[in-house]
């Protein structure tokens, strides 16, 4: 999107007023244990279960193919445009290209987003793009490209999965040819706890290590998002940020992709749905 | 540069054979030259020719006030200019979307506070820190950039000498800082623990490491692992492929061997490097 200059985004150095409350002082092991009690989190959820889903095709009337996903509080939309030739390209691409765009609405975080791309909503973009390039079939439209926008509305955690997910819908919806459903699953660790389909705050907990100067406890944290084709178990995207041993990633993976296998049936049914909608309308 | 479908074969078959067009195997690094304090303006330099892949970096150190969640912290920033030197297709605007990918990668990689320790650049709590400006300069692209950038990001910082400060005076809202002129008294920064990236490129059914550009055009995706001291700090797939769970965990294995080794070859090369080496063509 071309950047809008004369936009005005109000003063920068605004910061959120819960800086200043009580809840802040809290050190990062208090916020871990208020987390985590005897391996329930605060949803009452166990370590290793998903939050409830919900999905729907056909969001945006003007888009071709459009879905929404919520994951908890997590509310994202998706929605795929016909495809339209590559501006400002001057050779000839015998594969069709997926244009992505991640973008969190301003009110969607406890920080106010600003309209345009930051750095984070750049680098989703790209994990995006490259999560669903090998799920379309990109030779069936040469010199092509699809745009995919994807806008999430509140993000409580595992909103980058929520999109993935949520995009493979819009995408399948669109009739855009593929050759797999495509599912997204984020893990969160921190120290031994290895915490699936994190939330906001648990996302906060694993981005830093809690245990570094102690010489005993584990000091692996991280964020593991892996996205995959479930019928013909070929992971398309693997991203990883913190600091995590080979077994912990081995371990992740495993849990991960049997976590996708959850979903799948999820927006099998919902294209069902979508499909057994549009022959009722067209019988009618 | 567009290889024919031959060339592509040839390639392929050498991938196979564990014998590649320039003879290396499958896990081999071409040779490379790296040399640091080569800009006096900087506070920290270092350029790294990988056969083909020229990249210069630069530290640069400047006054910032930290971010309000985090006040004991300092800042890190990576800039990447793909200069149109390096090839035709970053003339204008060609190679944004690769700049963002490895600025943003680079940044996910030192995000963690076990790889790099922000706390050491803040200078006074919520109001005074050390931002670094890594300016990333690619003369020339022959493959493998992740790879190249990462080895000379952590010798251009390796490099780095941030000036002492002395005392902070603190009157009223005014925070007065009083640093050292004495050019030999700085602190170095701890890189002990900052990441080395290896890209692993998959040619057929094998992994390559340090592709060289035609390899890169052969093949159907890549893995970029960041290794800090054995263990993973980034790890990101691009180049549009996919891969089986048991593929990628093998790929991921060979990446932290090969960053292991990358890294003791590293520190082996940096402990070589002699404290005010003179620089440039007249010494």
């Amino acid at each position: 999107m071309p950047v809008d200059h004369k936009r005005i985004n109000g003063p920068e150095n605004t910061i959120p007023y819960k800086l200043y409350t009580k809840l802040n002082v809290k050190s990062f092991k208090e916020a871990l244990q208020d987390a985590v009690k005897n391996g329930v989190r605060n949803d009452k959820r166990k370590l290793d279960e998903h939050r409830r889903i919900f999905m729907k095709t056909d969001i945006v009337s003007q888009a071709k193919g459009s879905a929404y996903i919520e994951i908890g509080n997590t509310k994202v939309v998706v929605s795929v445009f016909d495809p339209r030739e590559i501006p400002n390209k001057n050779e000839y691409s015998l594969n069709g290209e997926l244009y992505c765009e991640f973008k969190f609405a301003p009110f969607s975080c406890p920080k106010r987003r600003l309209h345009q791309q930051d750095a984070e909503e750049k680098q989703n973009s790209i994990v995006m793009k490259q999560a669903l390039e090998p799920a379309v079939c990109r030779h069936e439209f040469p010199n092509f490209q699809v745009d995919v926008y994807a806008l999430v509305l509140e993000n409580d955690g595992s909103a980058l999965s929520a999109a993935i997910t949520c995009a493979g819908l819009a995408l399948a919806q669109a009739g855009i040819p593929m050759f797999d459903i495509i599912t997204s699953v984020t893990i969160g660790i921190q120290g031994d706890l290895k915490l699936l389909d994190p939330m906001l705050h648990e996302e906060t907990l694993c981005y830093t290590s809690i245990n570094k100067n102690s010489k005993t406890g584990k000091n692996s944290h991280g964020i593991v998002i892996l996205s995959l084709l479930n019928t013909h178990q070929q992971v398309t995207e693997f991203y990883q940020v913190g600091s995590l041993d080979i077994d912990d990633i081995e371990e992740c993976t495993k849990v991960l992709t049997e976590a996708n296998k959850v979903v799948v049936p999820l927006v099998e049914k919902c294209l069902a749905k979508h499909v057994i909608k549009g022959v009722k309308e067209s019988s009618q | 540069m567009t290889l024919s479908e031959a060339e592509k074969t040839f390639i392929l078959h050498g991938v196979q054979e564990n014998f590649r067009i320039d003879g290396r195997n499958r896990d081999d690094y071409r040779p490379m030259e790296l040399e640091t304090s080569i800009i006096t303006h900087a506070f920290g330099s270092a350029r790294l020719r990988l056969a083909n892949t020229d990249v210069v970096v630069t530290v640069k150190v400047e006054i910032d006030v930290p971010f309000p969640d985090r006040p004991l912290e300092g800042k890190m920033e990576f800039f990447i200019d793909c200069s149109a030197n390096a090839t035709p297709d970053f003339e204008g605007r060609g190679g944004e979307n690769l700049a963002t990918e490895i600025s943003n990668t680079l940044t996910a990689a030192y995000s963690s506070n076990s790889v790099f320790d922000y706390t050491k650049l803040c200078i006074l709590k919520g109001r005074k820190c050390w931002k670094i400006y890594v300016d990333i300069l690619i003369l020339e692209c022959g493959g493998n950039l992740y790879d190249a950038i990462s080895i000379a990001v952590k010798a251009a910082l390796w490099n780095t000498s941030i000036p002492l400060v002395k005392s902070v005076t603190i009157d009223g809202n005014n925070v007065d800082m009083n640093v050292s002129e004495n050019l030999s008294d700085c602190i170095k920064l701890d890189i002990s623990a900052a990441p080395l990236m290896v890209t692993l490129c998959k040619i057929g059914d094998h992994c390559v490491v340090d592709p060289t550009s035609a390899e890169e055009q052969c093949s159907q995706g890549a893995i970029v692992v960041a290794i800090s001291k054995g263990k993973f700090s980034t790890v990101f797939q691009t180049g549009g492929g996919s891969l089986h769970p048991l593929t990628l965990m093998e790929k991921l294995k060979l990446g932290a061997k090969v960053g292991n080794r990358l890294e003791e070859a590293l520190s082996e090369a940096l402990s070589k490097i002699k404290e005010n080496g003179e620089m440039g063509f007249l010494n």
